[in-house]
């Protein structure tokens, strides 16, 4: 419950439309808009060498750090490029003199005073005029290795409809919290296996 | 829906959207993260850092900070003051770059010289200050004081607020360049 109710404070539009039209008693629904196909951890790139990795996350709203956010999401991000078995350890820190660094940047782009108005207006018509309101969530994930870098991009969305609003079609409901781990897995998976198709994790990458 | 029931609603809709934006509730410092472009400029220095006091300069707020109503941000040291919080900001950068050694020679220290939070309808925004000094054996080699401020367009996501905290390390890491 705690989580939850730091999610909703921490993150987005969804949030914000949320906690406005929830005050009167308006149903909402999270939906997970992931990018295809949607991958699970066994159909990742097998990376013939993994190496030990640094991860460094952040989490961004609208471009600027979110600390709560991070703190809330940082284990399941760990915890996604652990479950990737593309590396043979995965730190928080910096254990070694020359680390390889995976750096994962996650911002929720989030049009605030939209989701303000819609929310505020769901709400003062008890829910009967639904709203649906898009989170956009873009991973950017930099592996640096031997003083070389690559990057790749990974896109999800989190819809959130409020009141009487049908959902997005070939979406199914999820429990808020759901998505976001949906979103983070997602986005980190596609974007580590841009990275290995790029090369960047092969041995010819020092 | 007749006038009277609807001015009734908004009425409730306004009164509760200002209950929650308030926060209705004594909020500590959200536990520090350490920040990626901090890390990459700290793992470049060659030498590991020692960490000692973190102390309020006198009239500066150091346990709690007081913002609309009777809402208020506390301290989230481990000591429960704002310069412990600065103080476990700082080892938390180090040791995720692998730059802290409790017993290195060079031990860097520090003075909370201001520290302001200010949270509006629309708009909120915090300054922090720090005086950071570098000695080694006891002798002073390096200080400086700094300052950090942060806006945020409403108090929905008032957590954004401590980057103000966060470009503190980043100051200090450029400024001992």
């Amino acid at each position: 419950m705690r989580f939850k109710w730091l999610l909703l404070r921490s993150l987005t539009v969804g949030a914000a439309m949320t906690i406005v039209a929830c005050l009167t008693g308006c149903v909402t629904n999270s939906y997970a808009d992931l990018p295809k196909p949607v991958l699970s951890a066994n159909q990742l790139p097998t990376v013939q060498h993994p190496r030990p990795v640094t991860v460094l996350f952040q989490f961004l709203t609208n471009g600027k750090e979110n600390a709560a956010a991070t703190g809330l999401l940082k284990e399941r991000v760990m915890g996604a490029v652990t479950r990737s078995n593309m590396f043979s350890r995965v730190s928080p820190t910096v254990d070694s003199s020359q680390p390889n660094i995976l750096e994962i940047s996650i911002d929720d782009q989030a049009d605030m005073g939209k989701a303000e108005a819609q929310g505020f207006g769901t709400g003062l018509t008890l829910g009967l005029a639904g709203s649906l309101l898009q989170d956009a969530y873009v991973c950017t994930a930099s592996y640096t290795s031997g003083g070389r870098k690559a990057s790749a991009t990974g896109r999800a969305a989190i819809l959130s409809a409020v009141g009487l609003h049908s959902a997005p079609p070939g979406l199914k409901p999820v429990d808020q919290k759901e998505a976001v781990y949906e979103v983070v897995d997602q986005v980190i998976w596609h974007s580590l296996a841009q990275l290995d198709g790029e090369g960047a994790f092969s041995e010819s990458h020092p | 829906m007749n006038t009277s029931t609807s001015t009734r609603v908004r009425g409730l809709a306004i009164a509760l959207i200002a209950l929650l934006a308030a926060g209705c509730a004594d909020a500590p410092a959200p536990k520090y993260q350490p920040a990626v472009g901090n890390t990459e400029v700290l793992i470049k220095q060659p030498t590991k850092l020692a960490v000692g006091s973190f102390t309020a300069a006198p009239g500066v707020e150091n346990r709690q900070l007081f913002m609309r109503g009777a809402n208020q941000m506390k301290g989230g040291g481990a000591d429960g003051t704002f310069s412990g919080y600065l103080h476990d900001a700082v080892v938390s950068e180090l040791q995720t770059a692998n730059r802290y050694d409790p017993h290195s020679d060079l031990l860097l220290s520090g003075v909370l010289t201001r520290n302001a939070i200010s949270a509006g309808a629309s708009k909120g925004s915090a300054t922090v200050g720090a005086q950071f000094t570098l000695s080694r054996d006891g002798r002073v080699c390096f200080s400086k004081t700094l300052v950090a401020h942060s806006e945020w367009p409403s108090s929905f996501i008032a957590a954004i607020a401590i980057p103000a905290v966060i470009q503190l390390p980043g100051h200090l890491s450029e400024a001992a360049r």
